[in-house]
Formats: C-alpha cells, structure tokens, sequence
C-alpha cells in the first residue's frame, strides 16, 4: 500500500516541479507600469452562473474587458477569510482595481485598502470610504419615485398596491419612494405594502397581488425578483395595471405594464471602471442614478399612448429634475 | 484491562495502512483535479502548478492556507471524536454558529470568557441533540442537521433584529469589541495556537486516558463497552458535548480572528468540510492537522485557479468529494462486514493506540 501511494505521489512532483519557477517569478514582476492593460477583479459571494445578482456583475466585468481592454478576474468568494484573501492578491498582484459585490465587503476592502494603496477597492452598497476604498450605491428609488407619479395620477380608486419578496432595507426604500412620488400627486393617495417573505414563490406574490387587487388598488408594483411572475398573472387574470422592476419587464405582461424601473448593474460596474481608467477616482460614496445612466424608467411603448399626455409630461419634467440634481428622491436611511 | 483485551481479541487483521490510504486519498484528489484542467483548456500541469504555487507557494498563501485551515481543524476535530464514540454528529455547522453566537454575546467581558462561552455553546447545542435520543431515541444523523438549520435561521433572525448593528443598515452585527479579538501574530491570529493544542488535547483524551478508552470502546463496539462496564449512553453524551465544544470553539475564534462580525452565512461550510477532514485523518487527532492543512491548501489554491485561470471554485468541492469517495471506498473495501464507516475507521485505529 505504501509503494502505491508514493507512485501516486511520485508524478505530481515531476509534474509540478520544473513549471512552479515561472509561476512565481510572473508574480515578482507584476508592477503596475501605465502602458499595461489595466487589471480589474471582481468578488462575488455566489456563483455567477445565478442569473440575477451575481451574474450581472459579472456581465459588467465582461463589458470592462470589451470595451476598456482590461484584464479581468474573478472569484467566488463565500467566507470574510476568502473576502480578505481574494482582495489581498489582487492588491498584490498590482491589480488597478477590484469590486467587492455586495455590502459584506467592506471590511475586507478597508483592510486590504490600506495595505495596497495603489489598487482601488470599490463595494457595491455600503458606507465605508477610505483613500482608495468606496461604495458605489445604486439610487433605483430615482425610478420608482417615478412610477409612485404615475400611479397616483391614472389611479381611478386612488390605491396602489405594493409586492415585496424580504423586507430589506433596499427594498424598502425602493417602496418608501414609490410612496413619496405618489403622494405628491395626491397627499391622500393609499399605498398598501404586502411582504411574501421571499424572492422565488411565485403563488405567494400572484395571492398577495390579487388580495391588492381585491382590496381596491388599481395600480401594482413588486420588488419580488423571481417571484415577479406571480404579480405580472394577477395583474394579467384581473387586467390591472403594474410596473416593471430592476430589469426591462416590460414585454413579460405587454398588456398590463406601464413601465419598469431599470437598475443597469454592468453599466454602473463599467461606469466605476472607466473612473479608475481615466484617473477620475475620487474617494466618496459614488450615488449611482439617473445622471450616470445606471438607473432609467422605461416606457412601454403599446400603453405610454393610453395615458393622458400630462402625466407623461409631468413625468418627464420630474426626470429632467432628478437628471440634473435640482430635484433630490427621498430614500430609506441605510 | 478488561476492555484493552477484549480489543486485542477483537483487532482486525488488517495491515496498518492508514497515512498512505490518507496519502493515496489526497494524490489522487490532485491529480483528478489537475487532470480535469483539460476540460477547461488548461494543461494538468500548468493547473497543478498554480495550485500549488497558490496555496503553499508564497508567504501569502501559505498564509491563506493556514487561516483556512484553523476552523478545519476544529471542526474535523469535532467530527473525529463524535465518529470515534460511534455518534454520528453531522451538525457541525449548527455547532459553529452556536458557538459564534455564544462568544459574541460574552465578547464585551473579554476575549477568554468569549472563547468559554463558544465552547459552552457549542456543546449545549450538540446536547439538544444527545438529550432527543435519551428521550425519544432519535437518531443523531437527522437531529443534528436539523439542528444546523435551526441555527442558521437562529443566525438570521439574530443578525435582522436584536443584534443587528446600531446603525441599522445591513443585516449584520457590530463588530466584537477590540478587547475580545484574538492577538495577531503577523497576519495570523492567535486561534491558529489554540487549534493546535486543541488538536493535542484531543489526542491525549482519546488515548491517553481511560475517559477516551471508554470512548473509543463505545464507538467500536457498543454492546462489548456496556458488558465491560462502561456506561455507554453517559459516554455518548459526553462525547457529544465535547464534540459540540470542538465546532462551538471554531465559530467563537472565527469570530473573535478573523470577522469580528456575525452576518447570516458565516458558517460557509466550515461544519461540512470538517467530516472531509476528518475522515482524510481517519478520525485520528493528530492526523486532522494534515487534513486540515490540505483542505485549507486546497481551498486557497482553488482560489488562486479561479483567479489567474479563471476556473470555477466548484474544483475544490469536487477535490474534497472525491478525497471522501476514496476514504469510503477505502476502507470498505479493507472490511467487508462494516458497522459503520465510523466504526471500521475507529476499529482500524485501535491496533496503533495500544502499541504506545
């Protein structure tokens, strides 16, 4: 038995032996000069194959690839360690720049931040800022203020209904000002809130839709991601009005949306990349929205024509509003 | 003694063979996982080599590899003895996140009462389990990964409600304050020292007293144990709570070393991975330190592939699988009449611990 286990062993070093040297040397040499390709990392803490969250990001890192020329990695990283690690060798290896996708980051991005000051660590959402570590903060409440416009001005039962998945903080403020558009259209407009309690029950949100529906709201919202669905088949079944969310949704239920509001994860990704390519980095919370093109309202085209022109007007007014930063949406504080 | 003979008559005819099935396990794990390079464009070699450059290659990442391994070593630990007194303990991670909570709520009277209080935790947490089959003979191979899920939504609730960090943002808690987070030693924490005497510790139990004789008695041969006079259910739940400690006290350092901070999936697997360790050690104390090594290495270097080759993460997974595959296959095949994979492990064991 011994024999056959040092012939199983014998190989792997003969194998690994005469490569190891370059490996280590190509590690020695990587200083960051201008002239190379910028390198860009990427930590996600799921898979990127989960075509939601993880896999956006990872479609931004693509785009920074084709259109930058940078080089790019990636990680799937599960554990604060992994976190810490991954950061740390793109640090090491003179990366220009590395995403931590999602708010655990942070503390890792603060520790490694300080001892590799010439790679920017940027987290998507967060607070912590520090010389060459920021967050970048997606304002999707930017487009769902909007939507809050609309319904409060073509709602008949003066109801709107609202279809969360987990009361998250993110959500909730997406919700908060929805709640404030409507209201000021009509400072009595009811929004009522109903939390299925998870992202993926597409039942749960098509019953807590039609119990909106049955109890007068004739215009729906959801931030249920998957469960979405279920809310598009109620609005569908009762032919009730609804918004898309986060992505065009718009020819799920081309009857029955109005609009989506669209949250682009890559191009925001991009955006932060080009900063740090154009040396226009700046350490500060970067608020992410309507300005830099990562958040929008998107119309659909089929029922724009069946709402009276001054919503749409006053709609676009408000936009131009936000656009240029004359007019600032409340959102939850987190 | 009584016992001692009966497992001198009882020892298998089966050469010592532990470290090179342990050796052949974890070779050929490698080379699988080198060889499956090709499938995604790379040669094994150049694959290999990153995964060694990655993990023990450098300072960095032998750095890397060692952090990882100090939750590993703790958890094959836990799995080791509960697999040795014959209890099947696969609620590790549960144990771990108990364990975390606990030194997180004692962290604010300092570092050593966190440390007791993860070991404490843990170990009432395993005893839920001990205490459903004195009552109602439930087994432990279903209580415990019950358990595990009750912990992680326990965790979950915590962390969205009564721990919450004070600024409300995230659903995470405030970091432990600086008293109770373990002494660096460079980019190390302290925990790697105290896994380690673990690991000692649990070797001087299991064989260099008559409380791990009697443990190891119950685990090889329950009804030998109880005619020898060994009150085999009190050793069964001690074992258990000893184990629970193990894994309790791998969440605590985690906390107090390395995230400071609890946050709803900050067990990650590290329960889990510890039966890989475990059995890679072939239940042995002293053999986890390996084990924990390797899979620590292995981890570390998979990072480092999805880095600069850009191969997925799953092949560390896949590396462990098959580690586990060869250990079941192994010793099956080494005894055809099995109890268990636990027993036949720790029936193995036994010709080695008496030879001193």
């Amino acid at each position: 038995m011994k024999r056959i286990a040092a012939l199983a062993v014998l190989p792997l070093f003969l194998l690994a032996c005469p490569k190891h040297e370059p490996v280590s040397t190509t590690a020695t040499t990587t200083t960051t000069t201008t002239a190379a390709p910028m390198k860009v990392g990427l930590l996600t803490t799921g898979s990127i194959n989960d075509g939601g969250w993880n896999a956006i990001a990872y479609e931004g890192l693509q785009q920074i690839h084709k259109q930058l020329g940078a080089e790019i990695s990636h990680q799937e990283t599960k554990t604060p360690a992994e976190f810490e690690e991954g950061f740390r060798s793109y640090g090491a290896k003179g990366f220009d720049l590395a995403f931590g996708h999602g708010f655990e980051f942070q503390d890792a991005a603060l520790k490694a931040g300080k001892e590799y000051p010439k790679t920017v660590f940027i987290t998507t959402s967060g607070s912590s800022v520090a010389p060459n570590v920021s967050p970048m903060v997606f304002q999707l409440e930017q487009a769902t203020y909007l939507l809050g416009v609309i319904a409060a001005r073509e709602s008949k039962t003066g109801k709107a209904g609202l279809v969360g998945g987990i009361n998250l903080p993110s959500i909730a403020s997406t919700f908060l000002a929805f709640k404030a558009g409507a209201q000021s259209v009509n400072p009595k407009f009811e929004v009522k809130e109903i939390y299925t309690g998870n992202f993926d029950d597409v039942g749960a949100a098509k019953l807590a839709t039609l119990s909106l529906i049955n109890a007068g709201c004739d215009f729906i919202f959801h931030q249920a991601n998957e469960a979405g669905r279920g809310v598009f088949q109620a609005c569908q079944e009762r032919k009730v009005r609804c918004f898309g969310s986060n992505k065009n949704q718009n020819d799920m239920a081309p009857d029955v949306i109005v609009a989506s509001a669209v949250l682009d994860v890559p191009a925001a990704i991009l955006h932060m990349a080009r900063l740090v390519h154009d040396h226009q980095f700046k350490p500060q919370v970067y608020w992410l929205g309507m300005h830099d093109d990562i958040v929008s309202l998107i119309w659909n085209d089929k029922l724009k024509t069946t709402l009276s022109p001054q919503t749409v007007a006053e709609v676009s007014r408000i936009e131009a509003d936000i656009r240029s930063g004359k007019f600032e949406v409340p959102r939850g504080k987190f | 003694m009584n016992i001692e003979q009966r497992q001198r008559r009882l020892r298998l005819p089966i050469p010592d063979s532990r470290l090179p099935i342990a050796v052949l396990a974890a070779a050929l794990s490698i080379a699988l996982l080198s060889a499956s390079g090709i499938a995604f464009g790379h040669s094994p070699r150049e694959l290999l080599s990153i995964l060694i450059s990655g993990s023990v290659g450098s300072t960095f990442a032998l750095q890397g590899t060692l952090l990882k391994s100090i939750p590993l070593l703790l958890t094959g630990l836990s799995v080791a003895i509960a697999f040795r007194a014959g209890v099947w303990n696969i609620g590790g991670e549960g144990q771990f996140l108990a364990g975390a909570l606990g030194a997180f709520l004692a962290a604010r009277y300092g570092m050593i009462a966190a440390l007791a209080a993860s070991l404490i935790a843990g170990a009432i947490w395993a005893s839920i389990a001990s205490a459903m089959r004195l009552w109602r003979n439930a087994p432990e191979v279903l209580t415990t990964i019950l358990l595990n899920f009750i912990a992680i939504h326990l965790l979950g609730y915590a962390v969205n409600g009564p721990l919450q960090e004070a600024s409300g943002k995230y659903p995470q808690s405030d970091a432990v304050p600086m008293t109770s987070m373990l002494p660096m030693l460079g980019d190390l924490h302290a925990g790697i020292i105290l896994a380690v005497i673990a690991a000692i510790a649990a070797w001087f139990l299991l064989y260099r007293t008559s409380e791990g004789l009697r443990l190891r008695a119950s685990g090889f041969n329950r009804s030998a144990a109880k005619w020898a006079g060994v009150n085999v259910d009190a050793q069964l739940v001690r074992a258990m709570a000893i184990s629970g400690a193990m894994a309790g006290l791998a969440g605590g350092i985690e906390l107090l070393g390395v995230t400071h901070r609890l946050f709803e999936r900050f067990a990650a697997g590290y329960g889990y991975a510890g039966i890989a360790v475990a059995l890679l050690a072939q239940l042995h104390p002293l053999g986890t330190l390996a084990s924990a090594f390797f899979f620590g290495a292995l981890t570390t270097g998979a990072g480092e592939l999805q880095r600069t080759a850009g191969i997925s993460s799953t092949v560390a997974t896949f590396g462990q699988a098959i580690v586990i595959l060869v250990m079941i296959v192994f010793t099956r095949s080494a005894r055809s009449a099995g109890v268990s994979p636990a027993g036949v492990a720790a029936s193995r064991r036994h010709g080695r611990a008496e030879e001193r």
